[in-house]
């Protein structure tokens, strides 16, 4: 059955950030020269293709853009400047919106207006929120002890419920995420048992990132890993910790060691990003998406009010960390909110999810291969570079 | 008569002929021939101290015939009989014996090979003996050109020939100038328009005292020779009953530019052309472009477009060959559609792209920032075009295997544009009789030389230009005329027309009038007088390929510089 090609849809992923797609001629080069394109599993060429005709639904179910780490050696290859890197990050976004049951991350990808909207209203939001609850229970004057502006179990409380309501949220867009590349595809059958052989590859994936690592340059792979790493290990802290972190104002070096780890590798990870993305300097920090910048913005001023508060607690001045306290609940709050389940963040689940989904697509593609040339129907097809 | 001294000279060619053949040896054996007084080896014969030593010895020893033995006479023959000519010898008095081709870059046996070289070099020396002295003639050259076909090419040739002053006739088939340009709106790559490119050259032509349009027209017999034609022009009757009527020109040249005829579409049934009312062709695109309105047969404005490449080009049934300027003409409709409707979605659907020319790869590259979308179907695999259904947003699907992405797509479309390629007229075989040229099997006419003399033809005098001898460009035509146009100023400049001293001759006191030679002659070269009963050769027209001197029942034509003798001297030498 021919599918119906939609030459309305390139339209609609430029706002995505893709610019320079219809410029591509297919020589291949960029599949040529990428690190991780291999069979089944050959891009960004193949994905240009799907874009430039508008195959919104061989799209939809490709797992190709979140193999691709942007290390840029193909926009800089391409003979025709046609961007392949700029428009696998772009169909990361498209995708990112396509899961995203709700409309939200499609609005935001969109209009970066309607999200800065959206952060400062739940930032004020939050804020008021803390201060009601902070004014009613405690002392403005106080930072931690009984009289606390804001204490520590209701704090607990709040991150344990959010992290519920995030979690719940990411679960769902990850399920049709699998429906959409896995679940719904007719022409392969994953059995149950890949699912278990192959799992270990999602913890492998998330905790080194090690195909990053084979992009060629090794230095964006660890800023990258040295984020993520300080954010687990700063998310750890407080969603485990949380009591022992905000006690003081004496250090306590068994928790506060780790957490001024976290806090030097997140604020050094985040300017080098910032950094980067402002000297353009390399392929992958040329083009920056208004989401990028937000999200990097967020990432270092949630980072920055979080060490203020607890220096200031330290050095004995609990009004202002109190204050410096609420400004950092007004970032961490809609940062987690807008950007976990809707937002450039969601890849820290779809990333490793596609590893594994990939996987078992490829384990899953074999088999049929396997058993087209046993029956003796036919080699399988040549892949299409 | 007198005693004959002849000088044999061996070329080693560097080492080309010296690696195999003993060339000393040759030498040797030639030196003990009858009449040859000197022999001598040498690196290089063509080179200039080679010639040297040719002219010193006929100077110094008296020769008066040379023969060399070195490479092709196609090669070298001319070179040779010029040196024979400085030094006061008569050219004619020349042999070659081709012991490169024929011996040394087709045999290793270098014993067998040396044997045959002084084999080839004797039965020059043989043949050489029995040489006569010749004179080439010289006829005076008309200074008018016949131009036929009024369209781009033809219109050039003309302007070039009387800006440099001397008299057209320039004969148009239809009613105006132009030709097929004129049907056309823009140009690619640069979009210049047609009209404006035309209307400028037409103004000169009818303004130019020098050239004659006969409009409605058409050639209706040539006869003579380069220098010498005489033309009959008489009205054009499009195919109907030929008359003899007309008027009587004298040219000395002739310009063919009578361009080409598009693929007729209706020929292939998969596009729907004539079924589908929003199938169009090219020209017929063309024609909206020009009225300043595309829309469909009910009068809608269409928002997807379809362009399908390679229409009766590039495929087994209809043509082989590309029509070089489809694929250009292509991308400039992409241009001109999104110009005329912004909100315009274009398809193109082509073989390969061909963006060969100047200009044309980043023309190519406009088409595809602009956002045509280009798709690529197999030449065994064309789309079908079908009608959409009551739900679809447009009028028309094709279907197509695409080739880039491997997928069966469906293409929406409300209007598909048909790139029909450029065939040979119909009418180009009778052209062709008429001005004594070749065609190819698609009927295009066939270039002297398809590299290095691309405008001649096989008949000397007569010239093509443009698309009549393949499918090309504005530019390519427009060179291709003003190249027709130099090479007869040059002819013109020098006044008269040399023509070859070897050619066939009748003994017309001996011809008995049968006539066999008349219909065999392939360059139209023979004439009969009615009055004297006897076949005449028109030496300007003679190549002396000798198909007459074999044929002749009373073996009364001769070939001038190949008579029975020397070539029975040639035979006995190389046998003995």
């Amino acid at each position: 059955m021919a599918i119906r090609v939609n030459p309305k849809l390139i339209e609609d992923i430029e706002q995505y950030g893709a610019e320079e797609v219809s410029n591509c001629y297919h020589c291949g080069n960029c599949s040529a020269v990428c690190p991780h394109s291999a069979d089944p599993f050959i891009f960004p060429r193949r994905s240009m293709r799907t874009l430039q005709m508008g195959l919104e639904s061989k799209l939809r179910s490709s797992l190709e853009p979140w193999l691709c780490y942007y290390c840029g050696q193909c926009s800089e290859q391409c003979p025709r400047e046609a961007e392949p890197g700029e428009t696998m990050m772009s169909l990361r976004r498209w995708l990112t919106s396509r899961y995203d049951f709700t409309a939200i991350s499609h609005l935001f990808y969109r209009s970066w207006k309607a999200e800065v909207v959206a952060i400062v209203a739940m930032a004020l939001l939050t804020g008021l929120g803390f201060a009601l609850y902070g004014f009613s229970s405690g002392d403005i004057n106080t930072y931690d002890g009984p009289t606390a502006f804001l204490q520590s179990p209701a704090v607990h409380v709040f991150d344990w419920t959010m992290a519920g309501v995030l979690t719940l949220l990411l679960l769902v867009n990850s399920a049709r995420m699998w429906w959409f590349t896995v679940g719904s595809r007719t022409d392969i059958r994953v059995p149950l048992l890949s699912y278990v052989k192959r799992a270990v590859s999602l913890p492998s994936h998330f905790f080194t990132q090690k195909r990053y690592a084979q992009c060629g340059e090794k230095g964006p792979w660890l800023v990258h890993l040295v984020l993520m790493l300080s954010y687990v290990m700063m998310f750890t802290l407080i969603m485990f910790f949380l009591h022992e972190v905000q006690a003081g104002p004496g250090i306590n070096w068994n928790v506060h060691a780790f957490g001024y780890i976290a806090s030097v590798g997140l604020i050094g990870a985040t300017v080098v990003m910032l950094r980067g993305r402002l000297k353009k300097s390399r392929p992958g920090n040329k083009h920056s998406h208004e989401t990028d910048w937000i999200f990097l913005v967020l990432l270092l001023y949630v980072a920055v009010t979080g060490v203020t508060q607890h220096v200031l607690h330290r050095t004995g001045f609990d009004l202002a960390a109190n204050i410096a306290y609420l400004a950092h609940m007004m970032g961490v709050v809609p940062m987690l909110v807008l950007e976990v389940p809707f937002g450039k963040w969601s890849h820290l689940a779809y990333r490793p999810l596609a590893m594994f989904f990939s996987e078992l697509v490829a384990d899953a593609l074999r088999e049929n291969a396997r058993v087209t040339t046993q029956v003796g129907i036919g080699s399988p097809q040549p892949a299409r570079v | 008569m007198e005693e004959l001294r002849i000088g044999v000279y061996v070329c080693n060619c560097g080492t080309n002929i010296a690696k195999v053949v003993d060339c000393d040896a040759v030498v040797e054996a030639a030196s003990s021939l009858p009449g040859v007084v000197v022999a001598r080896p040498y690196k290089y014969m063509c080179s200039t101290p080679g010639q040297e030593m040719i002219v010193q010895d006929i100077k110094e020893q008296n020769l008066n015939r040379v023969v060399v033995a070195a490479c092709s006479p196609r090669m070298h023959e001319r070179t040779f009989r010029k040196a024979l000519q400085t030094a006061g010898l008569n050219q004619y008095f020349f042999e070659m014996a081709n012991i490169r081709e024929q011996c040394s870059w087709v045999h290793d046996d270098a014993e067998g090979t040396t044997r045959k070289a002084e084999a080839l070099a004797r039965g020059a020396v043989y043949r050489v003996a029995c040489h006569e002295p010749l004179e080439k003639l010289s006829v005076d050259m008309c200074p008018s050109t016949l131009v036929i076909g009024g369209g781009i090419a033809g219109l050039t040739a003309a302007l070039e020939l009387a800006e440099a002053g001397h008299p057209v006739h320039l004969v148009e088939r239809t009613e105006r100038l132009g030709g097929n340009l004129a049907r056309v709106d823009l140009t690619a790559p640069y979009l210049d328009s047609a009209t404006d490119l035309l209307i400028d050259r037409i103004t000169r032509v009818r303004e130019s005292p020098a050239i004659k349009v006969h409009l409605s027209s058409e050639l209706k017999e040539l006869s003579g020779f380069v220098g010498n034609f005489e033309a009959l022009i008489g009205p054009a009757t499009n195919g109907g009953q030929p008359t003899t009527e007309g008027r009587r020109v004298g040219v000395g040249s002739v310009v063919v530019c009578t361009g080409y005829k598009e693929f007729d579409a209706s020929r292939i049934t998969h596009f729907g052309y004539g079924k589908l009312p929003n199938v169009v062709t090219s020209f017929e695109l063309e024609a909206m472009l020009k009225a300043g309105r595309i829309e469909m047969k009910d009068g809608r404005t269409p928002q997807y477009f379809a362009i399908v490449h390679c229409v009766g080009s590039r495929s087994r049934e209809f043509h082989g060959y590309c029509s070089r300027v489809c694929c250009m003409t292509a991308l400039k409709y992409a241009h001109e559609i999104k110009s005329s409707i912004p909100k315009a979605y274009v398809s193109d659907l082509y073989i390969d792209m061909h963006a060969f020319g100047k200009g044309h790869e980043e023309f190519y590259r406009q088409s595809s920032e602009a956002k045509t979308l280009f798709l690529m179907y197999d030449k065994n695999e064309h789309p079908v075009i079908k009608r959409a259904g009551p739900k679809d947003d447009c009028d028309m699907l094709i279907e197509v295997n695409e080739k880039l992405s491997g997928e069966v797509i469906e293409i929406p479309a409300d209007m598909v544009i048909l790139m029909v390629g450029m065939e040979a007229r119909p009418d180009s075989g009778q052209v062709a009789r008429l001005v004594n040229i070749s065609q190819d099997k698609e009927g295009w006419f066939i270039e002297s030389h398809p590299k290095l003399d691309p405008v001649a033809t096989t008949t000397e005098g007569v010239f093509i230009a443009g698309t009549c001898a393949a499918p090309k460009d504005i530019p390519d035509s427009v060179a291709q005329a003003r190249a027709a146009a130099a090479r007869i100023l040059a002819k013109i400049a020098r006044q008269k027309i040399e023509i070859d001293a070897v050619f066939a001759q009748v003994d017309e006191d001996h011809c008995s009038g049968c006539r066999v030679c008349n219909e065999l002659c392939p360059y139209s070269a023979i004439e009969f007088d009615e009055k004297t009963r006897h076949s005449r050769v028109n030496s300007a027209l003679c190549k002396a390929c000798g198909a007459c001197v074999a044929a002749c029942p009373s073996g009364v034509i001769k070939a001038r510089h190949f008579s029975d003798r020397q070539i029975l001297a040639q035979i006995e030498g190389i046998l003995s």
